[in-house]
């Protein structure tokens, strides 16, 4: 996997350069907007990571560019912006994700997972999605494990669909709340702890294997464990 | 009661029409005086020249002259519309014309005295018993011992006068209508200036700060309000443009570094090689580096709340399903805390707004309620909508806020004694505030210790 990072601050990007490399991704630094934009049109790449506030060209126009010649490799927005404006600006321009600086790099390999996976399995529309022995039956909004029918309430559902979606991957607590419950922010409770557990309850208590993984400091993963 | 429009042009409308009633008015009675008395003047005018007449054919063909002149009269003009009394030395009746029509007609010996005495005219107006118009008589002497005293009804001139009134009538039904619908015209004319700087204040209030007043053509008041106006918005423009840059430099300035901070601790605790003290420090470090950035972004949140109607756009919201997501989402914590988390939602209520501004809103005010209760302890949201107002009510059964700190719950960086036992920065309901006010409502409280606390949140609809 080939990821194009355009970023100015140095030591930010050294930082997010060594921990890509170490996730097995291979990283393209460049610190400048023009030059970003050329390796952004003319290569191939599977995912990009770029600043807003860039030397040469910022990192919004670079995005609208790549959009205009039709090149739709998922972006992540980095930028110390955080206002609500900014954010609607940065989706609108064509990126896929906005995060804040500072950020956790955890958050973001969490963040560039979901995206490379949605990307490549875009296809992917089934009513009815199954891991291990859990399947959730996407049309009537049912979920079933060992051939058992689980009560859950809508938003529950919609957790647990988002968790399986990204199975494998680890989901953070923002990602949760921006996707299930659509809230840009963080509430600064354990809303999300208290849900997962409910959650916890239903899926995994009453069963041999868990399925629904805390990662501390990190979030959550849904996974079958070897 | 009938309630008139409490607009300008209604009132210019009003002021106007009745200034022209006014006039008109005026205008009338001072004519109707003028002719009323030119014409009584002209009537004792003919009384006068009557007499001398009467003098002169006394001289020349004596008392049968006149007694034929009389009855020539009469005949010519109506024994209704005149009489004729000759009268002696002594005050009696020597001669009187046909006076049937007339019934009683008085006659005045005092006032026959005096002509004698005096040998002057004396004039008389009467009103007749069963006559319909006034009557203009004279007593004058036409011979040392012969006095006439005669008079003629004022039909004519009254007519003239009647016809004037009915004139003043229908001009004045004509005129009214009129002049209310052309000083209404006038007045929507005069107002327009006005409405349209009141039209676009209520756009910008809106949050369309970029829109300017059309100044109009002519150089009157309106335009130099309108200049003053535009030239308001572009002073408050460049404010908040300067403003944004601030917080955007303050954001990028200080976050900079703190994501740098931030990097470099995450890259020292994931060093395999990293002793375990300074991995402790380093994780130590970020979770200061994430309270910072928390504080920074809430203090960023709060200023831009306060600047918010003026940025962004707002949209329709259903309330009631943001309130009820809201209820969901806490519901969970609150049970696990032991708290029993009641909504009770009035559907499809609406607003103009910012979602994630209004989400926010009621996340901290939810999150406050949970927080400051204890277990068994109930929290209960309610909504309200009519046509003009949405209320959103959060009420707990918690600690409460002491009488002495009610006004300052809401300023920034504010906390209870009670309150500094959790995380915070004292800018939840900061914040809270600043999008009601954005949004052109606001929170009430009303707290008793011990007992719990009442928010109140009343938004206007758009």
């Amino acid at each position: 996997m080939r990821i194009l990072l355009i970023e100015d601050d140095q030591v930010i990007a050294s930082f997010i350069a060594k921990g890509l490399k170490e996730a097995g991704y291979c990283v393209d630094h460049v610190d400048d907007g023009l030059e970003g934009l050329d390796r952004a049109l003319n290569n191939g790449y599977d995912l990009g990571v770029v600043d807003i506030m860039l030397p040469g060209l910022d990192g919004l126009s670079i995005i609208e560019r790549m959009r205009d010649k039709k090149i739709e490799t998922p972006v992540i927005i980095l930028s110390a912006r955080r206002s609500i404006d900014d954010r609607v600006k940065g989706l609108k321009s064509g990126g896929d994700d906005y995060l804040i600086k500072p950020f956790s790099f955890s958050e973001l390999l969490a963040r560039m997972h979901a995206h490379l996976r949605r990307f490549n399995t875009a296809a992917e529309s089934s009513s009815c999605l199954t891991i291990h022995d859990l399947s959730l039956d996407l049309l009537s909004r049912t979920a079933t494990r060992e051939g058992k029918k689980i009560d859950l309430q809508p938003k529950e559902f919609a957790l647990l669909e988002y968790l399986m979606r990204n199975s494998g991957n680890i989901v953070s607590k923002t990602m949760i709340m921006e996707r299930v419950w659509n809230y840009n922010f963080d509430p600064q409770t354990n809303l999300v702890e208290a849900r997962i557990s409910r959650l916890r309850e239903k899926v995994d208590k009453n069963f041999s294997e868990s399925l629904i993984h805390t990662i501390r400091g990190l979030g959550y993963v849904f996974e079958k464990k070897k | 009661m009938i309630r008139f429009p409490n607009t300008l042009a209604f009132r210019l409308t009003f002021w106007y029409t009745l200034i022209v009633i006014i006039l008109i008015t005026v205008a009338f009675s001072a004519s109707y005086f003028l002719l009323k008395k030119t014409l009584d003047q002209s009537m004792e005018q003919n009384l006068i020249e009557d007499i001398g007449e009467f003098q002169l054919l006394y001289q020349k063909k004596g008392l049968d002259g006149v007694k034929r002149e009389i009855n020539r009269d009469m005949k010519s003009d109506g024994e209704e519309e005149l009489f004729f009394q000759l009268f002696d030395k002594d005050g009696m009746r020597i001669y009187s014309s046909d006076l049937s029509s007339w019934g009683f007609l008085p006659d005045n010996q005092e006032l026959i005295k005096q002509v004698f005495s005096t040998e002057e005219l004396i004039f008389q107006s009467m009103r007749i018993p069963g006559e319909e118009y006034e009557v203009k008589a004279v007593y004058g002497l036409i011979a040392p011992d012969t006095l006439i005293y005669f008079g003629e009804s004022t039909e004519e001139t009254e007519n003239i006068i009647t016809l004037l009134s009915n004139v003043f009538i229908v001009i004045l039904i004509i005129v009214i209508p009129l002049a209310s619908v052309l000083g209404w015209v006038m007045a929507g004319r005069a107002v327009k200036g006005i409405k349209e700087v009141s039209r676009i204040a209520s756009e910008i209030e809106k949050g369309k700060l970029e829109q300017r007043v059309l100044v109009p053509a002519q150089g009157d008041e309106i335009t130099q309000l309108v200049d003053t106006f535009n030239a308001m918005l572009d002073r408050i423009w460049v404010l908040i443009s300067e403003m944004k840059e601030m917080t955007d430099s303050i954001a990028h300035d200080l976050r900079s570094p703190l994501a740098r901070i931030r990097v470099i601790s995450e890259s020292v605790l994931s060093n395999e090689n990293t002793p375990p003290t300074f991995r402790s420090a380093a994780s130590d470090t970020i979770e200061e580096c994430d309270r910072l950035s928390q504080m920074i972004n809430s203090i960023l949140d709060v200023a831009e709340a306060e600047a918010g109607a003026l940025q962004v756009t707002k949209q329709k919201v259903n309330i009631s399903q943001l309130v009820q997501d809201a209820c969901e989402l806490f519901e969970e914590v609150a049970e696990q805390k032991g708290i029993k988390l009641t909504c009770r939602l009035q559907k499809d209520c609406y607003i103009y707004g910012n979602i994630q501004e209004l989400q926010r809103m009621l996340a901290n005010l939810l999150d406050n309620a949970i927080k400051y209760t204890l277990a068994n302890g109930q929290v209960s949201v309610a909504l309200t909508c009519n046509r003009q107002n949405i209320e959103i009510m959060v009420l707990d059964t918690g600690v409460g806020i002491p009488e002495s700190d009610q006004a300052r719950v809401f300023d920034r960086f504010f906390r209870c004694d009670q309150s500094r036992t959790h995380d915070g920065f004292g800018l939840g309901l900061s914040y809270s505030r600043a999008v009601a006010h954005s949004h052109g409502g606001d929170i009430e409280l009303s707290s008793s210790l011990e007992k719990g606390s009442c928010f109140i949140i009343k938004l206007p609809i758009t």
